[in-house]
């Protein structure tokens, strides 16, 4: 073997092992967890916020819904089929069995309980900002709802998506716990906002436009973006481009499904207008209050 | 020969002009544009939800005629909108339509059914107050949000 072809094979070796360091998984552990007595009401509120039966619910036709979240929803990507999994408190076929830890790593940082990376169409990115207190909550409720015994198959994707290592290096550049935008103590509701767009909310995970690498372009929040399903654009909510609406269309729109034109919401914004319509009245003025703020 | 045929001839160029003039004329009558008048008819379907929303929002006054009004236009909406998306009418003049108005007719059809019902129990309850027309109405807004979250690719 020649001189130059073994310090190549070399040097190989040890980037691979470097990306393979790199790509490792990163939960928490146990100690992390607060002492905490689940709170019911909120666990409700933060599950329609995070619209988890939107993709978990019984798939019908396009759309999930309901509060069985057997799973099953097909989602066509360019990098192939997601099969949405169940995530009903069934102890085998959903996360039944998984510990608060198993649920808050997967929650904040993309990991099956066996240290495996979940694909980010799981939007733990923005998960990832949700209070650990909030997250127990929100498993609270989780557990409580009814059980379904429906086994959802894996992911059917192509090369290169199956290496799901390789999803531990997109989280070194992107899976960072920071809101986009400071508050000060005094903004409690603009605050609250701010939470519930960029945590449970994930807005940004439709409304922002991605970069080639396919994570959110943090230089245009929230400013529009091509519709995942290739079909019409997801219209920008920037405070720039709501110059037209009031806070009080916003809220009306959350609650009711009208625009200040009188059109009547269509489309995958739908099922997300029908979860807010479920939030408390103070969180839907949190919102289209934080969303009016120009940054 | 060149004499008998000539007022032949005569007759028939005149009778290509009268045609041709009058074309213009017929045109519209017999000129189907379905696109054309779906996009109106959910123009209209828009205007008559403008005093129902201003109700609903307390900016303008509970008017229990109003909302007869409105309601009829819809039950109007639900009926034609069944023949106006026709094979051939997938694309062009901007149309919003989905390609599933046409992969899955009978489920567009049943989304319009559901409208036409929704809207038919709303003018048997007839509200006669601003309290008991919300829920009237945001069960007929259900049966239109449906039909535009299966039917209907948003442009903007």
């Amino acid at each position: 073997m020649s001189h130059f072809l073994r310090w190549g094979l070399l040097s190989l070796l040890f980037g691979l092992g470097v990306l393979w360091v790199l790509s490792r998984p990163q939960p928490l552990t146990a100690s992390a967890l607060p002492g905490h007595e689940p709170d019911l009401a909120n666990g409700e509120v933060l599950f329609h916020a995070a619209g988890c039966g939107s993709c978990h619910g019984q798939p019908d036709g396009e759309r999930a819904r309901g509060l069985v979240l057997s799973g099953g929803l097909i989602m066509r990507t360019p990098a192939g089929r997601f099969h949405v999994p169940n995530i009903s408190p069934h102890e085998t076929a959903g996360i039944g069995a998984w510990s608060a830890l198993d649920f808050v790593n997967a929650m904040r940082r993309g990991l099956s309980p066996d240290g495996r990376h979940y694909y980010p169409a799981f939007p733990y990115t923005s998960y990832q900002q949700m209070t650990l207190t909030d997250l127990l909550d929100l498993k609270a409720y989780l557990d409580q709802l009814p059980p379904s015994a429906q086994v959802v198959p894996e992911h059917e994707l192509d090369f290169p998506w199956q290496l799901r290592r390789g999803i531990g290096l997109w989280k070194r550049l992107f899976l960072d716990a920071e809101p986009t935008r400071s508050m000060t103590k005094q903004q409690d509701l603009l605050a609250r906002g701010r939470y519930l767009v960029e945590g449970p909310g994930h807005c940004g995970a439709c409304h922002t436009p991605r970069t080639w690498l396919l994570a959110e372009d943090p230089a245009r929040p929230l400013q529009g973006a091509p519709a995942a399903d290739g079909k019409g654009r997801v219209p920008g909510i920037s405070a720039a481009q709501l110059a037209d609406w009031s806070v009080d269309d916003l809220n009306y729109y959350f609650e009711a499904g009208v625009d200040p034109e009188f059109d009547v919401v269509g489309g995958s914004m739908v099922a997300v207008q029908e979860n807010l319509a479920r939030l408390p009245a103070r969180d839907r003025q949190a919102i289209a209050l934080y969303l009016k703020t120009p940054r | 020969m060149r004499s008998a045929r000539q007022p032949q001839r005569h007759t028939l160029s005149r009778a290509l002009v009268t045609c041709l003039l009058l074309l213009p004329l017929a045109g519209p009558a017999d000129h189907h544009d379905p696109i054309a008048e779906r996009q109106q008819l959910m123009s209209d379907t828009r205007e008559a939800l403008k005093p129902l929303i201003g109700m609903s929002r307390g900016q303008l006054d509970f008017d229990r005629e109003t909302v007869r009004a409105s309601l009829a236009v819809f039950a109007r909406t639900a009926d034609e909108s069944r023949d106006l998306y026709p094979d051939g009418t997938q694309s062009g003049g901007d149309t919003e339509a989905k390609a599933t108005i046409w992969s899955d007719r009978a489920g567009f059809n049943q989304a319009l059914t559901d409208f036409s019902e929704a809207v038919a129990a709303a003018q048997q309850a007839d509200p006669q107050t601003a309290e008991a027309f919300q829920p009237v109405l945001r069960s007929v807004l259900g049966t239109c949000k449906a039909c535009h979250d299966g039917y209907r690719v948003d442009k903007d």
